[in-house]
């Protein structure tokens, strides 16, 4: 199954609907083999009864043959929300191979959204920005919210530039419950800046992941001769050599990850550095075990 | 170097065009998208450096393609030295006729003549020829400049006459052995007077090309000259006058009227003047009579003093007149034959260029003669000699004397003919036959049947008849004239340095009519002339006449020496030639003096062709039209021809083009390469 999970695969799949479908069901059917992973409604410890706890939980069973009143404690008992902020910035459109760095976020999305309402029966929501917030959908179980929350991905065609610090403004008025907020963009913007951006999500209690998609050509480039480089957000355009692209483009892209790993790590955020060259689930396998380290 | 086609050379414009794509469009690539250029820095300028380089190549190669092509299209040639190639001989023909001797005419045609030998290139082949009374190639095809040039200032001008016809048939068999391409350079004052009769006569070969060099220009300055001289050569009698006097014309070209004195100039002393008004343009005839002149040869001149034309050099005709006392003659004739020696003797006495003295004998009277002391021998019907005096005749004959023998009815069937060396073969009786016989052929070269225009009616000869006619075998001796029947009338035979002149029928008026009818005084006088040798000994010749020194004939014992002195006073001949030569041609004007083999003397005045005195030069058609006999429709000028003749273009195209099809395939490599790089930046 995990030849579902490869980006070049599902880039034939036309419907995020049947992508997610596919991309979960694999997922799950591999994670049944694991021992590490569970359930809500599972059994999870014994605890000691203390004055004040509900007599409904007490272990009447193990009350009877011990004559000691012991509570049992389960899983999963409550619902999570995740909500999921999306780069629509032009830059997201770069490919170097037959998958955009654009298609490939929203493959992640439409996944993680999948995954969340139908088989975590958690709240999902999407707020697709660039320099503002384009799109917002809020999070919700209801029936058809996986629908809404497919059409947004949908409609969320790269456009303008990015610019963290105006629409994360709205994301704090935005998500008032705690929940899991999934940010996916390139990430071209000074590492402070964006920690500095996205670090009130974290204050507000929410566990902030930071995906940062690349395309593979974007951390190692080649160039064949001297080239003419345009921003595709800014239409700038600069002649680049082929021996710079070798030496100091890498060091500085390393250094630019490496400083983005290490700031949103400091800010208690997590951080993936995910190539759109690479398997889906690595994303989903981290909202899992985000989503237990909640519980 | 040159450009043949320089409107081409407007196709330079289109050098625009690789600049345009090279310059303007230079930055022009296919951009290359990239999310950010946050981690991007503008390229080294060594790196843009380089890729301009490959560029500028590019951009000069096609420059340089362009820039051929239009190049190749305008034609550029240089200037090579010519016929080093192509091996085009050089002929440079100088006029050295008595007409160049007219002003600077010589001079000048000598120096361009010498500055297109100049401009000749060292390895083109070259050849000098003189045209001047007769056509003299001086050197042979070669390269060599010194000699060339050497030659080319040897030629002397000359007192000879230029025939243009003459040039053209050297020239025509000059072009059976030369295949090639003939440059012919021809100095000359393009005298009228040197064009043949027949046009076609000047006519070059087709591989020829004519270059006129004509020196004189324009009109031809006014030229008075003694267009002619009658003056006897032998003179006997001062007071007669019918033979002692000099009767001139004087003749002006171009000339207006004019009152000429004439000068009669006798051994260097003018003994008479005459004034004569000279019509403009016209002739007029002076006379000097009598001539009082010594003895012995009078070296004489008529010369037309004061000068006043361009041409001086032939104001003076000379001539020369000897005085002498009568020569005898010999009449040996069959005893009874009397009219033969009256009608000789009557024809004889009428003769007016010389005077003689009949001394008529029988055939037996003639036993102690000596022939030698007489001008010449007639042996009428006398075929009977004595032996001693056929004997001492014999000797007489080889020593340079010379008989006229006539055979008349004496000398009957199968006689023998004295001196002749021959017998009568058969005898025509045309009486008989019912009629005479007429005078079918007659060569009017021979010396004593000479006519200048012989009328229709055979120079006078159709009217005589003749009734009888010895019938002899011509063998080696040349027939003067045939009667109707072909039987040979008169025969000429040289024996030793001497003449035998045979008339095959008689004298006497009874074998023929001819001592009544009018020729008979003429022959008469002319063949006593011929026989007697006088023609040769004075009188006047024109420049390259020729003159018999010995006969032809096996020399009769010992080889006598002749000798020539030229007007200059030179012996022209080496002692070799004056024991060998037989003929001597008369180059200069003026007086030479000669020794004969037979040892008789002789002075003769010689005078340029008065034809030479016409200064007037072919019209500028006519020498149009000479040019264009070999193609060429328009006069070169001297300037022109010699510059042409020094250089000729060759066109650089070929090599142009096949530079331009070098940097077309490397514009192809380089060009390829640049494309290469761009598909993979795309």
């Amino acid at each position: 199954m995990q030849r579902f999970l490869d980006p070049a695969v599902l880039a034939g799949i036309s419907s995020l609907d049947l992508l997610a479908k596919t991309v979960v069901d694999g997922f799950v059917a591999g994670l049944h083999r694991s021992p590490d992973f569970g359930f809500s409604q599972e059994f999870a410890e014994y605890r000691a009864y203390v004055p004040g706890d509900d007599l409904r939980h007490v272990d009447w069973n193990l009350f009877a043959r011990t004559e000691r009143c012991y509570l049992k404690r389960y899983r999963g008992e409550t619902n999570s929300q995740l909500v999921v902020l999306l780069d629509a910035s032009n830059s997201m459109q770069y490919t170097s191979g037959p998958l955009k760095k654009m298609d490939y976020a929203r493959f992640i999305a439409a996944s993680l959204f999948y995954l969340a309402i139908r088989n975590q029966r958690d709240a999902a929501g999407l707020i697709v920005f660039d320099d503002e917030v384009r799109e917002y959908v809020r999070p919700s179980t209801r029936v058809g919210q996986l629908s809404r929350l497919f059409a947004g991905l949908e409609q969320a065609e790269p456009r303008a530039r990015t610019d963290f610090g105006k629409p994360l403004q709205h994301f704090q008025q935005l998500l008032h419950r705690r929940g899991i907020a999934i940010v996916i963009s390139d990430f071209y913007e000074e590492p402070e800046k964006i920690v500095h951006a996205i670090e009130p999500l974290r204050f507000h209690g929410n566990d902030v992941v930071l995906f940062h998609i690349l395309d593979p050509e974007e951390i190692r480039p080649v160039l064949k001769g001297p080239s003419l480089l345009v921003d595709l957000e800014t239409d700038q355009q600069i002649e680049v050599i082929p021996e710079y692209t070798k030496t100091t483009y890498r060091a500085k892209m390393e250094a630019h990850i490496e400083q983005l790993r290490s700031r949103t790590r400091g800010a208690g955020m997590d951080y993936r550095l995910l190539a759109t060259d690479q398997p889906l689930d690595e994303a989903l396998r981290e909202y899992l075990s985000l989503r237990q380290a909640g519980n | 170097m040159g450009f043949l086609a320089p409107w081409f050379l407007g196709g330079l414009a289109a050098l625009g065009v690789p600049v345009f794509v090279h310059l303007l469009r230079k930055h022009v690539t296919i951009p290359r998208p990239v999310s950010s250029l946050m981690f991007f820095e503008r390229g080294t300028q060594s790196s843009t450096r380089h890729r301009r380089l490959r560029y500028l190549l590019l951009f000069a190669l096609r420059f340089a393609l362009l820039l051929l092509v239009v190049l190749a299209f305008a034609d550029p040639f240089v200037r090579r030295p010519a016929a080093d190639a192509n091996g085009r001989l050089l002929l440079i023909v100088l006029d050295d006729s008595f007409s160049m001797r007219a002003g600077t005419r010589f001079a000048d045609a000598k120096q361009q003549a010498l500055a297109v030998l100049a401009a000749k290139p060292h390895s083109q082949k070259a050849q000098v020829m003189a045209l001047g009374g007769q056509f003299e190639v001086l050197t042979q095809a070669i390269a060599d400049e010194a000699q060339l040039r050497s030659a080319l200032e040897s030629i002397q001008v000359g007192d000879g006459h230029a025939n243009f016809g003459e040039l053209g048939r050297s020239i025509r068999a000059l072009g059976e052995t030369v295949h090639g391409p003939i440059d012919l350079h021809l100095f000359s004052d393009m005298q009228r007077t040197a064009m043949p009769a027949n046009f076609a006569d000047m006519v070059l070969p087709a591989n020829v090309t004519l270059v006129l060099h004509a020196v004189a220009k324009g009109t031809a300055p006014p030229n008075w000259t003694v267009a002619s001289v009658s003056a006897p050569a032998e003179l006997a009698d001062p007071k007669d006058p019918k033979r002692s006097r000099v009767q001139a014309v004087v003749a002006g070209f171009g000339t207006p009227a004019a009152a000429k004195t004439v000068s009669f100039v006798v051994n260097g002393k003018a003994v008479a003047t005459r004034k004569v008004d000279v019509p403009a343009n016209g002739r007029a005839a002076v006379q000097f009579a009598p001539l009082d002149v010594g003895y012995g040869f009078n070296r004489c001149e008529l010369r037309i003093e004061g000068g006043g034309d361009a041409f001086p050099a032939d104001d003076r005709s000379v001539f020369v007149i000897r005085r002498s006392d009568p020569e005898r003659v010999l009449f040996v004739r069959a005893g009874n034959d009397t009219r033969s020696a009256l009608y000789f003797g009557a024809a004889l006495g009428a003769a007016t260029q010389a005077s003689f003295v009949l001394q008529s004998l029988t055939a037996e009277q003639t036993t102690d003669l000596d022939p030698s002391k007489y001008a010449f021998v007639v042996l009428s019907d006398a075929v009977t000699l004595p032996s001693i005096f056929e004997h001492t005749l014999a000797q007489y004959v080889s020593k340079g004397g010379s008989v006229l023998i006539a055979l008349g009815t004496g000398a009957g069937h199968h006689a023998r003919i004295p001196l002749w060396g021959g017998d009568v073969n058969d005898a025509h009786d045309y009486v008989r036959s019912g009629g005479a016989a007429t005078v079918g052929q007659v060569d009017f070269t021979h010396p004593a049947l000479e006519q200048a225009q012989p009328g229709r009616d055979n120079g006078g000869w159709a009217e005589t008849k003749f009734f009888y006619a010895a019938v002899v075998d011509p063998g080696q001796a040349r027939v003067a004239a045939r009667l109707g029947d072909g039987t040979p009338l008169l025969l000429d035979r040289q024996i030793g340095e001497g003449h035998v002149l045979l008339l095959t029928s008689g004298l006497e008026n009874l074998t023929n009519d001819l001592p009544l009818h009018p020729v008979f005084v003429a022959f008469v006088d002319k063949a006593a002339r011929y026989l007697s040798g006088s023609e040769r000994l004075s009188g006047s010749r024109l420049v390259d006449s020729f003159v018999q020194l010995r006969s032809g004939a096996e020399p009769v014992g010992e080889v006598a020496s002749v000798e020539v002195i030229d007007p200059e006073g030179r012996r022209p001949l080496s002692l070799n030639e004056a024991r060998t030569v037989q003929t001597f041609r008369l180059r200069r004007g003026g007086f030479y003096q000669i020794r004969f083999a037979n040892g008789r003397d002789a002075v003769i005045g010689v005078n340029p062709d008065r034809r030479e005195s016409d200064l007037e030069p072919i019209a500028p058609d006519v020498q149009q039209l000479w040019n264009g006999s070999k193609g060429e429709a328009s006069i070169q000028t001297a300037a022109a021809a010699g510059d042409e003749a020094k250089y000729r273009p060759v066109s650089l195209w070929w090599y142009v083009m096949l530079l331009a099809l070098v940097v077309a395939l490397a514009e192809t490599v380089v060009a390829s390469g640049y494309m290469g790089t761009q598909r993979e930046d795309a």
